[in-house]
């Protein structure tokens, strides 16, 4: 949602601009670099376009130099994860831009009451009610906070919602078929750490820990479709991206690992749990589809997959990189380690409880 | 990433993922066929999403684009000018575009160098490519020997009922068509010994075992490629195919290991292998 409406509109980065100054373009920026110039320069289109046509000419020398087993099994996998995740990814980007585009955000400053320690259940509770995996419930929050919603209250949304919604529990329903328990305690587990970490704000957190985002998702369109239309867009190629990643480390570990090895230390209890902890953290697998990769690692305790589930959508490289990008490096550092370890600790107890 | 290169992309993705949903139905290597009406459902919302943008934001009209854009947009984009730019604005709407427009590009180049960050999508999009590219490109075969040699052999303990109660009998028929699944169990775990004397035919591929040993495999998939696991029955008196041959073994029982208990392992004895098609869906 930020850079969309940076497409959009152009002028919102600067902060020196007044918002009268804020007309109402048509559409998007064309690109400027080939649209402005009279000498002809090759745009990233041209680029893209030859190099397509030199994929397809080269195809089946490539297929040649993917011949080995190994490789094959790793492109395989790869594919299988990305294939798998996309239409949860679609369905999370559709909805995610819908409400952005059709619900006004001012609903919610207006539902919140104003003690803001009040306000952070009630928030993490709202996670259920945004579906959407974590790219799309930063962005959210970051919008929130620049709408006047305590940083405490956006933060445990910001962590909530893409554990909690239908869309990721319905997930994990269909990964865990015959275990409603699993459900259940993600649902516990993560809104308890989301709870738990927006209390540890309203009573820790410092102000200038935080860059609150100014002027958030000031969308820019006139047409909410249109708002819609590129709000998915970039969701869906931001997260789409980071899905890559995602599949591409899991892959790698699949087919490199050697399975004892992973065994191994899937017998110690509270050493498989860190290391599924921070396999999720390494990995970082939409929360729309980690449920999947979670009941794939068969040998694991259910405890150390339920860790796997509630710090995934909560901590992992991607979300690192992306709370940096909107809150300030600072903030991203401290506030996902001090999420790792309640989640880790949360997700210990609620096994413990449910498990 | 430009948006035009944006739009192409989301088009290539939708493109894929309808393609591999219907004709020869690719997307059975590496998910569940359950997952189809989702794929199918998600490739056409972005190939929409995909067409939309090369509509809206135009591919080919990109140049008269630009010069008609830059009016509207330099409003609120050229800060410093914007006063004289506003009023650049204004003469050029009434003295039409021809000459406003030589006028415009150099500050507006200058000053869009700021509008041209945003005009970008996210860089990391562009890794989107790579399953786009091994779709169209490559389209991974499914999972097969590598994997189901780096598997255990899975035989999970049917339900305590099952055991207790005894294994129901066997079906007739002769041979008797059987998964790998359903032999591997009663292979393990079915004390009362029904598939005794029984003539079965199962269809796998082949995996090389040690010292000449060859199991006839399928692979087990929950969701997607990713957490296949391998059910493989070891064929006795009968050579060894090429690896990942597929073939239909015809055999009887081999007792191999206390029924029953963890020792034992699925075997049979072979007294037919011939070569058969890929089955269109690989997993079991």
């Amino acid at each position: 949602m930020n850079g969309m409406s940076e497409q959009t509109m152009p002028v919102r980065g600067t902060p020196a601009s007044p918002p009268a100054e804020v007309t109402r373009p048509r559409r998007g920026a064309s690109p400027r670099a080939s649209g402005g110039g009279a000498r002809w320069r090759p745009g990233q289109l041209e680029l893209f376009v030859v190099g397509l046509l030199l994929l397809i000419v080269g195809q089946s020398w490539i297929a040649g130099q993917l011949d080995a087993p190994a490789v094959q099994a790793w492109s395989t996998v790869f594919v299988a994860i990305s294939v798998q995740a996309l239409p949860f990814l679609v369905l999370g980007t559709v909805i995610s831009a819908a409400i952005t585009a059709f619900v006004p955000a001012s609903l919610f400053s207006k539902v919140l009451p104003r003690n803001p320690a009040l306000a952070v259940p009630i928030a993490g509770a709202a996670g259920a009610v945004l579906p959407g995996c974590e790219c799309a419930s930063v962005p959210v929050a970051g919008g929130l906070m620049a709408r006047g919603v305590a940083p405490a209250a956006a933060l445990a949304f910001l962590l909530s919602a893409p554990a909690i919604n239908p869309i990721v529990l319905t997930a994990t329903a269909v990964a865990f078929p015959g275990r409603p328990e699993m459900v259940l305690a993600r649902f516990a587990a993560s809104l308890a750490t989301s709870v738990l970490m927006g209390w540890l704000w309203v009573r820790f957190g410092k102000a200038e820990w935080l860059r609150i985002p100014r002027r958030f998702t000031e969308a820019g369109s006139g047409s909410r479709w249109e708002d819609f239309r590129t709000g998915m867009q970039h969701d869906f190629l931001h997260a789409g991206g980071f899905l890559v990643i995602g599949a591409i480390t899991a892959a790698t570990l699949n087919v490199t690992v050697p399975k004892d090895i992973i065994n191994a230390v899937s017998g110690h209890w509270w050493f498989s749990i860190l290391a599924l902890a921070f396999l999720a953290v390494i990995l970082a697998v939409c929360s729309e589809a980690d449920a999947f990769v979670a009941a794939s690692l068969s040998g694991f305790s259910p405890t150390a997959k339920l860790a796997f589930m509630v710090v995934g959508p909560m901590v992992d490289v991607k979300l690192i990189a992306l709370q940096s990008g909107t809150f300030g490096k600072g903030f991203a550092a401290r506030f996902s380690s001090a999420t790792f370890v309640t989640a880790v600790v949360t997700s210990i107890a609620v096994g413990w409880w449910l498990l | 990433m430009k948006r035009d290169v944006q739009s192409v992309v989301l088009v290539l993705i939708g493109a894929a993922l309808l393609r591999i949903s219907f004709g020869a139905e690719i997307y059975l290597r590496y998910v569940k066929a359950g997952l189809r009406p989702a794929l199918i459902a998600a490739g056409a919302a972005v190939l929409l999403l995909g067409f939309a943008g090369v509509v809206r934001d135009g591919i080919l009209r990109k140049h008269e684009a630009a010069g008609h854009d830059d009016h509207e947009h330099d409003h609120g984009h050229d800060h410093e000018h914007d006063h004289e730019h506003a009023h650049a604005h204004a003469e050029g709407h009434e003295d039409g575009h021809g000459s406003d427009d030589a006028h415009e590009a150099a500050p507006d180049d200058r000053a869009s160098d700021h509008g041209h960050d945003h005009s970008k999508g996210p860089r990391i999009a562009w890794l989107l490519c790579l399953p786009v590219f091994a779709l169209f490109l490559i389209a991974p075969p499914a999972l097969g020997s590598y994997t189901a040699a780096r598997s255990d052999n899975t035989v999970a303990k049917p339900a305590a009922k099952t055991v207790d109660a005894g294994f129901p009998a066997l079906p007739p028929g002769d041979p008797l068509d059987m998964t790998l699944g359903d032999f591997g169990v009663r292979a393990v775990w079915d004390t009362a010994d029904t598939l005794k004397g029984r003539n079965v035919r199962m269809i796998g591929f082949v995996t090389p075992g040690k010292n000449g040993t060859w199991y006839v495999t399928r692979l087990v998939i929950s969701c997607c490629a990713a957490d296949a696991v391998a059910r493989k029955v070891e064929v006795r008196d009968a050579p060894a195919p090429p690896a990942d041959t597929w073939v239909q073994v015809t055999g009887t029982w081999f007792k191999n290991g206390e029924t029953g208990s963890e020792t034992a392992t699925p075997a049979m004895t072979a007294t037919g292998v011939e070569k058969v098609a890929t089955p269109k869906d690989p997993y079991e």
